[in-house]
C-alpha cells in the first residue's frame, strides 16, 4: 500500500503547507519601530485573526511581519502576504485581491474566507497609512 | 488429494489476492476515516478497489458501495428500497431467489408490506406472462431477480425483466453474485438499478461484498452511524478485505473468458458422463446456464446421502445452497421450478472452478458409477 | 523587534502512532491464526471452505468458527451460545438497539416505547436512536456532568413504564471515561429493563465478567483489540433470554439473528485477538495507564491552559484527551504531522466540526476543537511518549506565540 507523502499527511495544497510549516516573517516589530503600520482583520465565522505589520521606507515596504490565529491556510496567507509585500509601493499593495491570494496559495473554495482575511488585513494597513509613510 | 466441486458455495482465495491483502494486513494501516497519513493511505487503497470492482461490472466507481457481503447487499437493496417508497408499492421477486432475498421479503411481509413471488417454469426461467400480469396489478417499487441461480446455474433474462419493470415505474434489483466472474456482467446492459456482488465467490475474501446503485435510486440505510460509504453503509471499512475484493475483481475480469471456457469444457465432459450413467436428471438443462454449474439427481439416491458418500471419498459437493445445507429440506429452487419433492430431495450440485481438472471429473464419474451400483444393489 | 522562530520541522520519516482507539494493528499471532483459513492449512488444504457447507471441509471451517466463539465468550465471562458474529461494532450496536426495540413491537406503533441512552455515545448508537425516533420511539439522551460521568441514579430516574432498553457505553471512545456499568446493570435488572452496553473500548482494557454483571446485550469489535477489521460480535444473554428481531435476513446463520456467510478467517482472528487480550489484560492495562500519566504530567508541567477531559478517577488506561487554550484546533493537528492521532472519534475527525462529546461536557466550540485524543497501545514506548510530549509542547508554544491575541507587536 502506498504511503502518503510523509511531510504533508493532511494533503494541504503545497504552497499552503510549505508556508505553514516554515512561517517566514512570523512575529512583530518592537513597539515604536519607525515606519511600521499595523493592520488587523478577523473572520468571525472561522474565529481567525490576522495581524499584518509593514515597515515603510521611502514609500516602499522595507520589511514585514505577521501574526495569525487560525487554521493553517490563514497562517499561510499571513506568511505569504508578509513576504510578498516587501519591496512593493502603496499602489502595488492596493492592487492585491483575494482572488490573487487564492490563486497563489491554491486556496480551495471552502477556505476562500482565508483569502478575504488576507485582503482585509492588507486593506487595514493601507487605511491607516499616513499621507507620507516614509520616516 | 480432495476434490473441491463446491465453487458456488465459496472459492479459494487467489494467491495474488492474498498477497495484496497481506500488504495491508501486516503493514501500517489505519482506520480509513482517520485523517492522518495512515488513514489517507487506507482511503486511497479503498478507492482503487472501488474502481476495480466497478470495472468488473461496467459501473462507475461512485456507484459501488462496499458491504459485509451479498446477504447484506440484498437486505440493503430490498429493505432500503421499500423503506423509501409508499406503503402500497409492492416487492416482486423470483421464486428461485437466494434465501437472503426470500427471507428479507418474508420479513417485509411480516412488517406489513405487500410482497409477491413471481413463478418460474420447469426450466427455471421466469414465467413472463405471470410477471407482466403482476406488474400491471398496481404499483411495484422493486423487482428482485437474480442473474444466475446459485443451485442450477440458470441465467435469467434480466434485461427483459428490467425493461418491463421500468415501463411500470418499478426498479430492478439484480443479485449477480453467481454471475460475476463466470459470465460477463454489465450493470448498464442488464438495465439494473441495484446489483449485489460478493467477493468470496470470485476468489476474493469472505466478509466483503458490494451493492451497486444508480445515483438516482434512493435507499434507506440498513445500518446507522459513522457516515462511511456516503452514509449508505456506516462502519469502519474492512480494508484488507476491500483491497482483496478489488484485486479479485480485476483478475475475474482479466481471466473471465479463460475461466469460463475451461469450466464449460469440463462441465460438458461431466454432463456427457452423467448421461452415460443413465437415470440422471439434470435440472435447468434446457435453459441458458452458468458454464461451471450442474445440478442433478441420481435415481435411487437422496441428495444428503449422496453428498455424505461423496464426502467420504474426499469429494466436496453441495446439496443446494450452502446456507440451507443440512436442514433436511428439499431445495426451494427445484420446488419452485415445479419438480416433485422426491426428485428435489435427490439433488446435488457440482460447481467447478478454474483449478478443476479432467482427472477430477473422471474420478468423480467413477465414484458416482460405483455409488450408483451400490444404490441399485440396495 | 521580536521575531518568532518556528521550531525546526523534523523531516524524519518517523511517525508516532497514537490512535489505537481508532484502530490497532493486527497482532502477529492473530494473523498466523487467520492465514490457514485464507490460503488453506498445510494438512487441510480446504480450510477456506464455507462453514455452512455440509461436507468435511465445511465442517472443519465450522469447527474453527465455534472455537473462536468460545474464545470470545471467555474474554467476557459468557457462554459460547451467547455470541453472535457480526461485521463489526456498528452492526452489533445497530442489531442490539434496533433489534430489541423492533422485537418489542416498537416499530409498528403497536406499543409506546422509550429508550434511554446518553449524549456521549458512539455515533452509530446515536444514529440508531435517531432513526428509532423517526419511527415513533421516545429517546432520553442522558447528559453527563463536566467530567463526562453519568451516575447510576441518573439512569434509573430516566426510566418510565415504557422503557424497553438502556444503551450505554462502558468506556467512552473519545475521553476514556468509564461508567459504573456493574451498578447500572444491577439496578436495571432489579427494575426489569433490558441493558445494552457498547464495550468496544472496554474489551481488553478492563476486566469484563458477565457472570457477575447482568448486562443483556454487549457489543465487541475485533480491530480495536489487535484483531482484523470487518468483524465484531454481539453478546445476547440466554438467562434471562434477551430477544431481538434480526436486522439482516437470509440463510438463518447465527441462530437466525444474523444471516450471511461466516467469514471464517475474520472470526478466527477475532477469537485469537480475544484470547490474546484475556492473556495480556492486566499487564497491558497497567503499562498503558503509566504511559497515559507520563504524557499528562509532561504536558501539564510544561504548558499552562490545558484541560484534561474526562474523569481522571475513572478513565480507561489507553486514552488521554486534552484541550489546549489559545490555539486553533486544525492548526494544532496540522502542526503535528509526525503524530498520528485524532481530535476525537475516527468517524468525526475528517470533518472540522468540534467533538459533540466534548461539547456535551460543556466545552465551548473553540476549546472542543482545540483538543487532541492520544490513545496508546501495546507497541507504544516511553520514548514515543516523550517524543510526542516534546512535539506537542513545542508546537503549542509556537502557535500561541504566533497568535496576535494579547500581544502588542
Amino acid at each position: 500500500m502506498p504511503l502518503v507523502e510523509d511531510s504533508n499527511p493532511f494533503a494541504y495544497p503545497a504552497p499552503i503547507w510549505t508556508l505553514f510549516r516554515s512561517t517566514p516573517r512570523a512575529g512583530g516589530f518592537a513597539p515604536g519601530t519607525p515606519g511600521v503600520v499595523t493592520g488587523e482583520a478577523q473572520s468571525n465565522a472561522a474565529r481567525s485573526r490576522l495581524r499584518l505589520q509593514l515597515r515603510f521606507e521611502r514609500g516602499r515596504v522595507a520589511d514585514a511581519r505577521f501574526r495569525a490565529y487560525g487554521c493553517p491556510t490563514s497562517i499561510a496567507v499571513g506568511a505569504w502576504l508578509a513576504g510578498w509585500a516587501v519591496g512593493k509601493d502603496v499602489r502595488e499593495l492596493a492592487g492585491l485581491s483575494a482572488a490573487r491570494l487564492r490563486k497563489e496559495l491554491e486556496i480551495p473554495d471552502q477556505r476562500a474566507h482565508c483569502a478575504l482575511l488576507g485582503e482585509d488585513a492588507l486593506r487595514a494597513v493601507l487605511d491607516r497609512l499616513p499621507e507620507d509613510p516614509s520616516p | 488429494m480432495p476434490i473441491y466441486f463446491d465453487h458456488n458455495a465459496t472459492t479459494p482465495l487467489d494467491p495474488r489476492v492474498l498477497e495484496a491483502m497481506q500488504a495491508c494486513l501486516g503493514g501500517p494501516y489505519g482506520n480509513a476515516s482517520s485523517v492522518h497519513r495512515y488513514g489517507r493511505a487506507a482511503r486511497d487503497a479503498i478507492e482503487a478497489a472501488r474502481a476495480q470492482v466497478a470495472a468488473l461490472v461496467g459501473a462507475q466507481p461512485q456507484e459501488v458501495f462496499f458491504t459485509s457481503g451479498a446477504t447484506e447487499s440484498n437486505n440493503l437493496a430490498l429493505q432500503g428500497a421499500l423503506a423509501t417508497a409508499p406503503a402500497a408499492a409492492r416487492l416482486l421477486y423470483g421464486a428461485t431467489e437466494h434465501p437472503s432475498v426470500l427471507e428479507t421479503a418474508e420479513a417485509l411481509r411480516a412488517a406489513g408490506r405487500a410482497v409477491e413471488v413471481v413463478a418460474v417454469g420447469r426450466d427455471g426461467l421466469l414465467d413472463w406472462a405471470a410477471y407482466e400480469t403482476q406488474l400491471s396489478r398496481g404499483p411495484v417499487r422493486l423487482v428482485a431477480l437474480m442473474r444466475a441461480n446459485n443451485e442450477t446455474g440458470v441465467i435469467q433474462d434480466v434485461p427483459r425483466a428490467a425493461r418491463l419493470a421500468h415501463a411500470r415505474g418499478a426498479l430492478l434489483h439484480c443479485d449477480a453474485v453467481q454471475a460475476a466472474g463466470k459470465i460477463p456482467v454489465d450493470f448498464d446492459a442488464l438495465g439494473a438499478d441495484l446489483m449485489s456482488l460478493s467477493a468470496h465467490k470470485i476468489y476474493g475474501p469472505k466478509g466483503v461484498g458490494a451493492l451497486v446503485k444508480r445515483a438516482a435510486v434512493e435507499l434507506a440505510p440498513l445500518l446507522h452511524g459513522g457516515g462511511q460509504e456516503h452514509g449508505l453503509r456506516p462502519g469502519t471499512e474492512n480494508l484488507p478485505a476491500i483491497v482483496g475484493f478489488g484485486v479479485a475483481a480485476e483478475l475475474a475480469r482479466d481471466e473471465l473468458e479463460r475461466r469460463a471456457a475451461h469450466c464449460r469444457r469440463l462441465r460438458e465432459m461431466l454432463e456427457a458422463g452423467l448421461r452415460r450413467l443413465g437415470a440422471v436428471t439434470i435440472f435447468g438443462d434446457s435453459a441458458p446456464r452458468l458454464p461451471n454449474t450442474v445440478q442433478f439427481a441420481l435415481a435411487g439416491w437422496e441428495g444428503e446421502a449422496l453428498l455424505m458418500a461423496l464426502d467420504r471419498k474426499g469429494i466436496a459437493v453441495s446439496s443446494g445452497s450452502a446456507c440451507s445445507s443440512g436442514k433436511g429440506e428439499p431445495s426451494h429452487v427445484l420446488l419452485g421450478m415445479g419438480w416433485p419433492r422426491e426428485l428435489a430431495f435427490g439433488a446435488i450440485r457440482v460447481s467447478l472452478g478454474p483449478s478443476s481438472t479432467e482427472n477430477e471429473i473422471a474420478r468423480f464419474l467413477a465414484v458416482l458409477s460405483e455409488l450408483q451400483a451400490l444404490g441399485a444393489a440396495a | 523587534m521580536s521575531a518568532v522562530i518556528a521550531p525546526a520541522t523534523s523531516r524524519a520519516a518517523r511517525t508516532i502512532y497514537l490512535d489505537y482507539a481508532a484502530t490497532t494493528p493486527l497482532a502477529p499471532q492473530v494473523l498466523e491464526a487467520m492465514l490457514p483459513y485464507l490460503r488453506g492449512g498445510e494438512s487441510d488444504p480446504l480450510l477456506w471452505a464455507n462453514p455452512a457447507s455440509a461436507h468435511g471441509p465445511g465442517y472443519r471451517a465450522r469447527a474453527a468458527v465455534e472455537r473462536a466463539r468460545a474464545q470470545v465468550a471467555a474474554l467476557i465471562g459468557a457462554d459460547a451460545t451467547e455470541i453472535i458474529f457480526t461485521s463489526g461494532a456498528t452492526e452489533s450496536n445497530n442489531l442490539a438497539i434496533k433489534g430489541a426495540l423492533e422485537f418489542h413491537g416498537a416499530l409498528r406503533g403497536s406499543r409506546r416505547a422509550h429508550l434511554v441512552s446518553s449524549r456521549t455515545e458512539h455515533r452509530c448508537v446515536l444514529d440508531s436512536c435517531r432513526y428509532l425516533e423517526t419511527q415513533g420511539v421516545r429517546v432520553t439522551y442522558l447528559k453527563p456532568d463536566a467530567l463526562g460521568r453519568i451516575a447510576p441514579a441518573q439512569v434509573f430516574e430516566a426510566l418510565t413504564p415504557d422503557t424497553v432498553l438502556v444503551s450505554l457505553m462502558w468506556v467512552n471512545n473519545e475521553i476514556g471515561v468509564v461508567y459504573d456499568i456493574p451498578a447500572i446493570a444491577r439496578g436495571l435488572r432489579e427494575r426489569g429493563v433490558l441493558f445494552h452496553v457498547d464495550a468496544v473500548q472496554a474489551a481488553g482494557k478492563l476486566p469484563i465478567d458477565l457472570r457477575e454483571v447482568p448486562v443483556d446485550l454487549l457489543s465487541l469489535s475485533a480491530h480495536k483489540i489487535y484483531g482484523p477489521k470487518g468483524v465484531g460480535a454481539l453478546y445476547v444473554r440466554r438467562k434471562p433470554r434477551a430477544r431481538l428481531a434480526p436486522q439482516m435476513h437470509g440463510g438463518g446463520h447465527e441462530q437466525g439473528m444474523r444471516s450471511g456467510t461466516l467469514a471464517t478467517h475474520q472470526i478466527v482472528g477475532l477469537g485469537a485477538a480475544c484470547a490474546l487480550a484475556a492473556q495480556r489484560l492486566g499487564e497491558d492495562a497497567v503499562r498503558l495507564a503509566q504511559l497515559r500519566e507520563r504524557l499528562w504530567r509532561r504536558l501539564a508541567s510544561a504548558l499552562p491552559g490545558l484541560h484534561r477531559n474526562g474523569d481522571p478517577q475513572a478513565c480507561a488506561p489507553h486514552l488521554l484527551n486534552v484541550s489546549f487554550e489559545g490555539v486553533e484546533g486544525e492548526a494544532l493537528r496540522a502542526s503535528l504531522p509526525e503524530l498520528a492521532l485524532s481530535s476525537g472519534s475516527a468517524c468525526s475527525s475528517a470533518t472540522a466540526e468540534p467533538s459533540y462529546v466534548l461539547r456535551a461536557l460543556g466545552r465551548d466550540d473553540e476549546l472542543a476543537n482545540a483538543s487532541l485524543r492520544f490513545s496508546f497501545g501495546r507497541a507504544t514506548s516511553v520514548e514515543e511518549i516523550e517524543f510526542a510530549a516534546q512535539r506537542v509542547i513545542e508546537q503549542v508554544r509556537w502557535l500561541r506565540e504566533l497568535s496576535p491575541f494579547g500581544k502588542d507587536g
